[in-house]
């Protein structure tokens, strides 16, 4: 069982209130793109192999009083599960990694993962010591559970069981620097703080 | 820009503090232990690699860095310890070069774009994630990277890296100082001040004479 990427991230956009987003490569960049049109509360990390959710760490550390949600791919996943290693130690209590598993590669062709379905990625999380996993494959189970797994304060780990992408998404529609001065300019606005140079 | 690893090739006795298989700590010299006798001839003040550490963090607190990620090279062992036990910083220790670009990249949201005390084969792992993460969204970060393979490394496993660390950079165009004097470690907070203001990531090499307090 799984869901369709759209319904997921649709049902996570309506629950989306002012946590801050970090998107991976592919599909969680574009189809989040598609449905919530946001630059402010969302960066787009496209294309980084796996630092995603280290990239999310790195703003979280200094956010203690913001929430994050740092998408990443189960391709990206599969490249560094050393990672959650890191994200044990640091036990960031602000932080939800959403491991996207559509068991493919969805950015560059829809590529079948090696050994996809053989795959438990919310085991491994708990083998590294993420105390909180949660799994997801359908789209009622994720709005029953969804205040526990992405509200509650601790590390967690939450793994959405999704179908392969069955169409193209766009990419959002911006260079690098613009999606920098975008984010940070937000952070400003919303912290009270400098962020950028 | 290539340089020939000449002493990185000379014969020498199998066991040495650059073996893999050897702890830092055999090195007097890199537990922080009174210079070497290679120090007290050379007339050179006497400093540990403790004392390097200190003077590193020291320069870079005051330029406002508050978060460094490491993985050791038993070069910045020491470093590292002391980055660990200083409160005025964050130590993050990675299992892997690329998440310490991935932390230190995020880290600039903060205000603070973070360190990586890394080796120099380390670095050369982290090549697409700093094309593609700091120069594709001009993200600053910091590398304290070790020279190995320069001259005076005797460690026949990073001869590749004498030969070919500069051209990488070069080839990549990230911006470089290359650290062999203790009264040149103020360039570290310049490093880390400026690659703020140029919008991408800078590179400080230390040579081992500087890390272990020889010069």
């Amino acid at each position: 069982m799984a869901m369709l990427i759209d319904a997921c991230f649709s049902a996570l956009a309506a629950r989306w209130t002012d946590e801050l987003v970090i998107t991976s490569a592919g599909n969680s960049s574009e189809v989040w793109w598609e449905i919530t049109r946001d630059t402010e509360r969302t960066f787009y990390l496209e294309a980084s192999m796996s630092l995603s959710t280290m990239f999310a760490a790195g703003i979280a550390m200094g956010y203690p009083d913001a929430r994050f949600w740092a998408f990443i791919g189960d391709g990206a996943f599969a490249m560094n599960t050393g990672m959650l290693f890191v994200e044990r130690d640091l036990a960031l209590p602000n932080l939800v990694s959403v491991i996207v598993a559509n068991r493919c590669y969805g950015s560059t062709g829809g590529v079948v993962l090696p050994d996809s379905r053989d795959i438990d990625f919310a085991a491994v999380a708990r083998a590294a010591g993420v105390a909180r996993v949660f799994i997801f494959d359908s789209v009622a189970k994720l709005e029953a559970g969804f205040d526990e797994a992405f509200r509650s304060a601790g590390p967690t780990t939450v793994v959405l069981e999704l179908e392969p992408p069955a169409r193209h998404y766009e990419s959002p529609p911006f260079d690098g620097p613009e999606l920098k001065y975008r984010f940070g300019r937000a952070l400003e606005k919303r912290f009270s703080r400098n962020v950028l140079p | 820009m290539v340089r020939a690893p000449i002493d990185a090739v000379e014969s020498r006795p199998h066991l040495s503090d650059d073996d893999p298989g050897m702890t830092a700590g055999v090195d007097p010299k890199e537990t922080g232990m009174k210079a070497s006798s290679e120090t007290e001839r050379s007339g050179a003040p006497s400093r540990t690699a403790t004392d390097v550490a200190r003077r590193v963090a020291d320069i870079l607190s005051d330029a406002g860095a508050d978060l460094v990620a490491s993985l050791p090279d038993n070069w910045i062992a020491p470093m590292i310890r002391h980055f660990d036990a200083d409160n005025r910083f964050r130590h993050v220790p990675v299992n892997r070069e690329e998440s310490a670009v991935g932390l230190c990249s995020g880290a600039f949201f903060t205000g603070a774009p973070g360190v990586a005390l890394i080796g120099a084969s380390g670095f050369l792992t982290c090549i697409y994630a700093i094309t593609k993460i700091n120069y594709t969204y001009q993200i600053p970060m910091l590398f304290l990277i070790t020279m190995r393979g320069d001259p005076g490394d005797p460690a026949r496993f990073h001869v590749s890296n004498g030969l070919y660390l500069r051209a990488v950079m070069d080839a990549i165009a990230i911006p470089f100082i290359d650290i062999d004097r203790y009264d040149d470690l103020g360039k570290i907070g310049a490093a880390y001040r400026h690659m703020s203001v140029i919008g991408r990531p800078y590179v400080v090499g230390m040579s081992r004479n500087v890390l272990r307090g020889n010069r």
